[in-house]
């Protein structure tokens, strides 16, 4: 389809393009790879009852031969390899974007930019995020452009031609700030505070009334990334019934395949994700990323399209672990009892929801930590910042309030006098216990990991 | 374009590649073998650790055209059709792996550490594979695996330490 | 000067999205042998999950973990899955999967009774075999029931069910409500050295109990216990991501964005909190993500017992701890706030 276009100019350049597509073509019989004939089933495979067994695992004996195949280990005849270009810059308008050049430099098949895509948003709880941004950029990441060329060099030196022209909008990186009414708007909201949770239980001020001692602290957390060792990898391909396959390292591919369907504007049936390989989620492949960009790509060029994101996509692209601000208030009686407690989070939500939205509600829930308190208000904020998206990250925030509330726990140990894993024990959860949101509790067993993890420890004779 | 000759896993091959090409692409492109991976491509993580002339080395920092007339090995050739290698039979039974991505890095870093022929302590397998990085599992049960087959193959021990003891 | 320090973090974590339906569904098909497929919409990632489920499937068929091979991530031939996130595979997804093997087993059952004179509510499935319950010596190999069923009754033992924590939503002014199932609870206690004149922090040694339920697989546990355990020290002492003025990344490498090592690692004793949980498959709730949940904490509270040094915001670089310490020892000591 796209020889069909511009034919002349390029004559002289596809003849060059066949001959360097024939060299880099694969060897058209894959490598054989050495296995045993006979290595046999581990003795605890073989068991019977199966819970509880200490079994291997047989993907495990294909990655240690190395002969799992991840996205990027697989390549299909004809395949193209696409590119994103990021934005580069936190808060601006798009005026104009020009592939134009792009789309003559050699190897380039097709581009994608975001007013091709039928419904340019997604996101688990607000579709706010758009595959590529095509009117307002909002974090130096997102991705403007996609192209694809026959080989990954090729894709990249394309990039660079793509001109977008921006007006520059004044950006805001602390969530502090964005708080303010006055702020600048990131989204077409008349609030950067785009998700906000509350729990109320007991009476807070009659608690603090009622207590002996009164302490009160600010913790902070950084943004941090997932880090999977596999950079986001996926391959899209269509048959002549337009169907599309998607090879993808995703976490979730019920939702993608929703997602894929609704941004391409596709039934459910038409499409197969197949995410059978992925090497390390945490959280940051739990949504879709170019897959639709991918789809569309691969439609244009009648050929499979490939995308890995590089070291740096995977920082400057992909969702990070939410930034925290916490600030606790806690009555505790002389016994060391926690009377009452009164908490307010403030996460950073990055550019796009993400996973905010899931994110605040387990924080505001988890923040009281794993403790008796009968008289709690929790007040917790989402805002948008135009930094890299916080999405999902292994604990959801529970790492972030963990981190208060225990810091918190042991300075009001040292200030009562009480021993540290003693004013935990006088407060915890047991059988039965009602949770901040007035839940029955069972299976409670948080006195038995602290008593278990301390005597191994050997706490109560350690000595400096 | 150049063409390279290099002996992988015990077998001379030839790929003609553009010359800014590194050993880690053509190794995966050109001869099929995608054991070695991409996992920064400029040398910090090791997932593409393969070893030359008996060395580990990240694969992206080296250009095919260097490693013209060396020998290779890489994760593919580590079993044979007879024989589960120690090394990746070890890693199996204490679950070393969880996703995968570092294995054959990881592996390899092991082999080289291994074929030195010296007698290691817990600390010194640490330091070998400290260029290799892992999300998943805080490299425990890799270590257990590499002390497993450290002890196998040379029949060796490695003394156990207790880091407590001030 | 070093100085050694011990600190203890405690925690709770859900199981399960919050409120919302998160269901799986699955299906297991008795194979005529009496080995078995499962086939799960759910996404390996490294954890080992699909073994863990293999396990659930075999164990409630009476089978063994190899004689079940598991199909999973294809939207074409496996069926739906919330998906490998919020720690609730071992926990939703193996529900479902408990559910189907029970649904298969109950054709088997079904095809077994008249074989063995008995009703089919008077049969279980163990080590291979179909038995009458307190008469196992009347029995048949579960490949004898299978290909019965399969060749002879014209019944294959498929079973496809799914499964959805049931939840209460939250009130939206007070909260109260019931949005998870289930929760895990655990603890970490770390020691801690801290070097005065840099501030520089190691993890010598942790020891960690989690609560997981009913352990399927001990041994993968273990796994995400130290996995977890080094994304925390990571979070606690070494990672962040820095940005320009510009709002641009600083450090988007490895170079740069400095995560843990084997370097890292402190020997870790981990040990499992057995209990059972009505609620999930053989009692299972689940880990993945508690792991790196307390660590943190019980790195901070053991700075904070080695040099007195209180850390609020992380990560506790050795930068940050050695201002803390100079601090603390130069300038007035400040009391802690414990005011009346």
């Amino acid at each position: 389809m796209a020889d069909d276009v511009k034919v002349k100019e390029k004559e002289v350049t596809l003849e060059s393009l066949r001959k360097a597509d024939d060299d880099l073509r694969l060897p058209a019989v894959p490598e054989r790879t050495l296995f045993p004939k006979e290595i046999g089933v581990a003795a605890a495979r073989e068991q019977t009852p199966a819970v509880g067994q200490r079994a291997t695992r047989p993907d495990g004996r294909l990655h240690g031969l190395g002969q799992t195949k991840y996205i990027d280990d697989m390549f299909f005849p004809g395949m193209l390899h696409a590119k994103i270009k990021r934005a580069g810059i936190s808060h601006a308008r798009i005026k104009s974007i020009d592939v134009s050049e792009a789309e003559k430099m050699p190897g380039v098949m097709a581009t994608v930019i975001g007013k091709e895509i039928p419904v340019n948003s997604f996101g688990p709880s607000y579709q706010d995020q758009p595959l590529l941004a095509d009117d307002i950029v909002r974090h130096a990441g997102d991705g403007v452009a996609a192209v694809a060329a026959v080989t990954e060099q090729q894709a990249l030196d394309a990039l660079e031609k793509i001109k977008v022209e921006y007006e520059e909008l004044t950006p805001v990186y602390d969530p502090l700030e964005a708080m303010k009414d006055d702020a600048v708007k990131i989204h077409n909201n008349e609030s950067n505070v785009y998700s906000s949770k509350t729990i109320k239980k007991g009476d807070v001020e009659k608690g603090f009334e009622d207590s002996d001692h009164i302490f009160e602290a600010t913790f902070t957390t950084q943004m941090v990334e997932h880090v999977p060792m596999e950079p986001h990898a996926s391959i899209a391909e269509w048959d002549a019934n337009g169907r599309v396959t998607i090879h993808t390292s995703l976490g979730r591919i019920t939702l993608g395949r929703a997602d894929i369907s609704r941004t391409l504007e596709l039934p459910i049936n038409r499409i197969r994700i197949i995410a059978t390989v992925v090497g390390g989620n945490f959280g940051g492949k739990n949504e879709i990323t170019t897959e639709p960009i991918l789809a569309l790509l691969s439609k244009k060029t009648g050929r499979p399209v490939k995308s890995v994101y590089t070291r740096e996509d995977e920082f400057i692209s992909s969702t990070t672990r939410h930034p925290f601000v916490m600030e606790y208030k806690t009555g505790m009686s002389k016994e060391g009892k926690i009377m009452a407690r009164k908490v307010r989070l403030v996460c950073d939500g990055g550019a796009y929801c993400s996973w905010s939205e899931t994110t605040l509600g387990k924080a505001c829930i988890l923040s009281a930590g794993p403790y008796n308190i009968d008289n709690l208000h929790v007040d917790a904020y989402a805002v948008y910042t135009n930094k890299t998206m916080t999405g999902a990250m292994r604990g959801f925030g529970a790492p972030q309030v963990c981190f208060a509330y225990e810091s918190h726990m042991d300075d009001m140990a040292k200030a009562l006098g009480i021993e540290p894993v003693e004013l935990r024990l006088r407060n915890t959860f047991h059988e039965g216990s009602a949770s901040p949101t007035g839940q029955v509790l069972e299976a409670v067993v948080v006195r038995d990991s602290l008593e278990m993890a301390t005597e191994r420890f050997g706490w109560q004779e350690w000595q400096k | 374009m150049t063409d390279v000759t290099i002996t992988v896993n015990g077998e001379e091959r030839t790929a003609s590649v553009p010359p800014e090409t590194t050993l880690l692409k053509m190794l995966r492109e050109d001869l099929n073998l995608t054991g070695a991976k991409v996992g920064c491509d400029v040398g910090d993580c090791g997932a593409c650790t393969v070893l030359v002339d008996g060395i580990a080395v990240n694969a992206c920092l080296m250009l095919a055209g260097q490693a013209e007339g060396k020998k290779i090995e890489t994760i593919e050739g580590l079993s044979t059709l007879e024989e589960y290698h120690p090394i990746q039979k070890a890693f199996e039974e204490v679950a070393a792996l969880q996703c995968g991505f570092c294995g054959p890095g990881m592996i390899m870093s092991t082999k080289a550490l291994i074929d030195q022929g010296e007698e290691l302590t817990k600390q010194e397998i640490k330091d070998a594979l400290s260029g290799n990085l892992c999300r998943c599992t805080g490299y425990t049960k890799i270590i257990e695996g590499v002390i497993d087959a450290y002890e196998e193959i040379t029949g060796k021990k490695v003394p156990e330490v207790n880091p407590r003891a001030a | 000067m070093r100085h050694r320090g011990k600190g203890v973090g405690c925690m709770w974590y859900p199981i399960g999205f919050t409120v919302l339906a998160n269901p799986s569904a699955a299906t297991v098909k008795v194979n005529e042998d009496g080995t078995a497929t499962l086939l799960t919409g759910t996404v390996e990632t490294g954890q080992g999950s699909l073994t863990v489920l293999g396990q659930i499937a075999a164990e409630e068929l009476g089978i063994a973990t190899d004689d079940v091979h598991v199909v999973s991530a294809d939207t074409d031939t496996t069926p739906m899955d919330t998906g490998a996130i919020a720690s609730r595979t071992t926990y939703v997804t193996g529900n479902a999967i408990k559910l189907a093997a029970e649904n298969a087993k109950q054709i088997l059952f079904e095809v077994a009774a008249p074989m063995l004179d008995v009703r089919p509510d008077q049969l279980e499935a163990v080590d291979r075999k179909i038995q009458v319950q307190y008469f196992p010596q009347r029995c048949l190999p579960i490949a004898d029931v299978a290909l019965q069923a399969q060749f002879v009754m014209g019944r294959p033992p498929i079973g496809s069910a799914s499964y959805n924590p049931p939840t209460v939503a939250m009130d939206s002014e007070t909260g109260q409500g019931k949005p998870f199932s289930t929760y895990v609870y655990a603890t970490q206690c770390a020691e801690v050295e801290v070097d005065d004149e840099t501030g520089q922090v190691d993890v010598i040694y942790m020891s960690a109990a989690h609560d997981c339920g009913t352990a399927i697989n001990p041994m993968l546990v273990e796994g995400q216990i130290e996995g977890g355990i080094s994304m925390g020290i990571g979070y606690a002492l070494q990672e962040e991501m820095l940005f320009d003025d510009d709002g641009k990344q600083i450090n988007p490498n490895l170079t740069n964005y400095i995560m843990p090592t084997s370097l890292d690692m402190p020997e870790i004793d981990v040990d499992i909190v057995e209990n059972f949980d009505p609620t999930g498959p053989f009692g299972a709730k689940g880990v993945g993500e508690p792991t790196a949940v307390p660590t943190a904490a019980a790195i901070c509270n053991a700075i904070h017992d080695a040099v007195g040094v209180r850390i609020t915001s992380l990560p506790a670089t050795a930068e940050k701890v050695l201002k803390a310490i100079k601090e603390k020892n130069g300038g007035e000591q400040k009391a802690l706030p414990a005011a009346e």
